[in-house]
């Protein structure tokens, strides 16, 4: 029975490990940008330093896991196995990182040299990414509305960074583009097409599987990313053909397929069998109230386009949707995962003679839930920042750093704790050999 | 508990890995020539399919409308 457990073609622990260590740290970069630029982020969401945060967020912090967990988690929700995993986590993790930070660096400083960098780098980097999970993917039918998904969600990937790419080029070289169209698009597939495409895949499977909730009914499971990903394809089309109601319609509906997909887990979640609320639920209930007000916000701007002239209405949108939506969706999932494969791994080092310690003993729900409370005292800053940035950007960022740096030190102590168990059972089992002799 | 496909059933719905896993091979031990046992779960095992295939068992998988997956599995 062990021998069946131990997965032989699950990639190695340290493949997806080190995404998801290096990941906080772009979050408490982001923090201390604030911190040291303070009110200045908040005048507008063209600012360099704020375009270097979001940066620092979305492709330092929610890329860098996204690609390391896919790595991890292909062969177990779509049976595909990735061809020399380590080989390519070391490729895309290098890529992403320094990547992540030409592109902060080039905005804040407005060197074109560095964005043209950054875009070359991050643009290869993700096309192997690409290249290797469409390898993997070829051949794997589309049994599961989590399969379509995935498959959904690289579409969007491909979108959303060919997009970005040629708007780095376009700011670098002065390329006239209409860059605050572009723009949106670039976040609608960022957040939409990928992101959030991805978002519901993985959470057919772990929502259902770590929080003992019922499952996603069928029919909106396998409408909802081919919703997303054709709202978008509209999207991009009204904006080559500059039809500006289209766009609103667009967006509208995607609000619309959101909500409604953020709501159905909500429902789910109520239903869970689990009687304790772990972090990962506390979590994952921030992430889908948040993602509600955000795309609220959304809906009402395409509804009523003068709502987003107020001061600070893009700013909210974005820091509810990625700092209150999908930063707490990943880093509750974190919180699953990365004990979850600790103890497997140690499971499987004891070779069914030395039992692996508990998932709790790996990293603590205690630690966990107090982390999260500062991540959401954060959070509230941060919102509250947008109406009172000269009181409150500054402690909003240094909030944040610190909240992003302890999600690291959890992480961090976690993968300590794995290895001293790992070798405490080396050294009973060889004794246990050693005593069967 | 028993289905209109087989009366061997795990409903491992509401089960944390790796009972599923745990529960179906136990299943299939004590399956006699013949017989054929279903899985229920709200997601396609594939780490299980793998050993199911790398033992020797047929599988057939069939989504329903609540999201459940019938997994129906012989030897």
């Amino acid at each position: 029975m062990q021998a069946l457990l131990s997965f032989e073609n699950t990639p190695p622990f340290a493949a997806p490990l080190r995404f998801f260590v290096t990941a906080p740290l772009f979050a408490v970069l982001a923090g201390l940008l604030l911190l040291l630029e303070g009110p200045a982020l908040f005048a507008s969401r063209w600012m360099p330093a704020t375009l270097a945060a979001t940066h620092l967020m979305t492709v330092g912090f929610m890329l860098q896991v996204m690609l390391g967990a896919l790595i991890q988690i292909l062969p177990v929700v779509a049976g595909a196995n990735l061809k020399r995993p380590l080989l390519i986590a070391t490729v895309l993790h290098l890529g992403l990182s320094i990547g992540a930070l030409l592109l902060a660096g080039g905005f804040y400083l407005g060197q074109p040299l560095l964005l043209s960098a950054a875009a070359l780098l991050l643009g290869a980097t993700v096309l192997v990414f690409l290249v290797a999970t469409t390898l993997a993917l070829i051949g794997v039918p589309s049994t599961s509305p989590t399969i379509r998904g995935l498959k959904l969600a690289l579409c969007g990937l491909f979108g959303v960074v060919a997009l970005g790419a040629v708007m780095a080029f376009a700011l670098a070289h002065g390329w006239a583009l209409p860059l605050p169209v572009l723009t949106d698009l670039h976040a609608g597939w960022g957040l939409g097409g990928w992101a959030g495409v991805l978002l519901a895949a993985i959470a057919y499977v772990v929502v259902p599987m770590f929080q003992l909730t019922p499952g996603y009914p069928a029919r909106p499971s396998w409408w909802f990313p081919l919703a997303m990903l054709t709202l978008l394809l509209l999207w991009s089309a009204a904006v080559f053909f500059d039809l500006n109601a289209l766009i609103r319609l667009c967006q509208g509906l995607a609000a619309i397929v959101g909500i409604a997909f953020a709501g159905l887990t909500l429902r789910l979640q109520q239903q869970r069998r689990r009687a304790r609320a772990d972090a990962t639920y506390h979590y994952w209930q921030l992430g889908l109230t948040a993602s509600i007000f955000a795309l609220l916000m959304l809906l009402t701007a395409a509804l009523w386009p003068a709502a987003s002239n107020f001061a600070g209405w893009t700013l909210l949108f974005g820091i509810l949707l990625v700092g209150g939506g999908f930063l707490p969706f990943i880093v509750g999932m974190l919180y699953k995962i990365v004990p979850f494969l600790a103890w497997t791994h140690l499971q499987n080092q004891g070779q069914a003679k030395v039992p692996a310690p508990s998932m709790n003993k790996i990293l603590a729900d205690t630690d966990m839930q107090r982390q999260m409370i500062a991540y959401a005292a954060a959070l509230v800053l941060l919102l509250a920042a947008v109406f009172f940035p000269d009181w409150l950007a500054r402690p909003a960022g240094l909030g944040f750093a610190l909240a992003s740096g302890w999600l690291w030190l959890n992480l961090f102590g976690a993968i300590r704790r794995y290895r001293q168990f790992g070798r405490d059972i080396q050294l009973k089992l060889a004794a246990k050999l050693a005593g069967n002799k | 508990m028993s289905h209109p496909k087989t009366p061997h059933v795990v409903d491992a719905r509401f089960m944390e890995p790796p009972e599923p896993f745990v529960k179906t091979m136990e299943m299939l031990d004590t399956l006699k020539d013949g017989e054929k046992m279903l899985l229920l779960l709200y997601r396609e095992p594939h780490p299980l399919y793998k050993v199911l295939k790398q033992n020797g068992h047929a599988y057939e998988s069939e989504l329903m409308p609540d999201g459940t997956y019938e997994i129906l599995i012989w030897p």
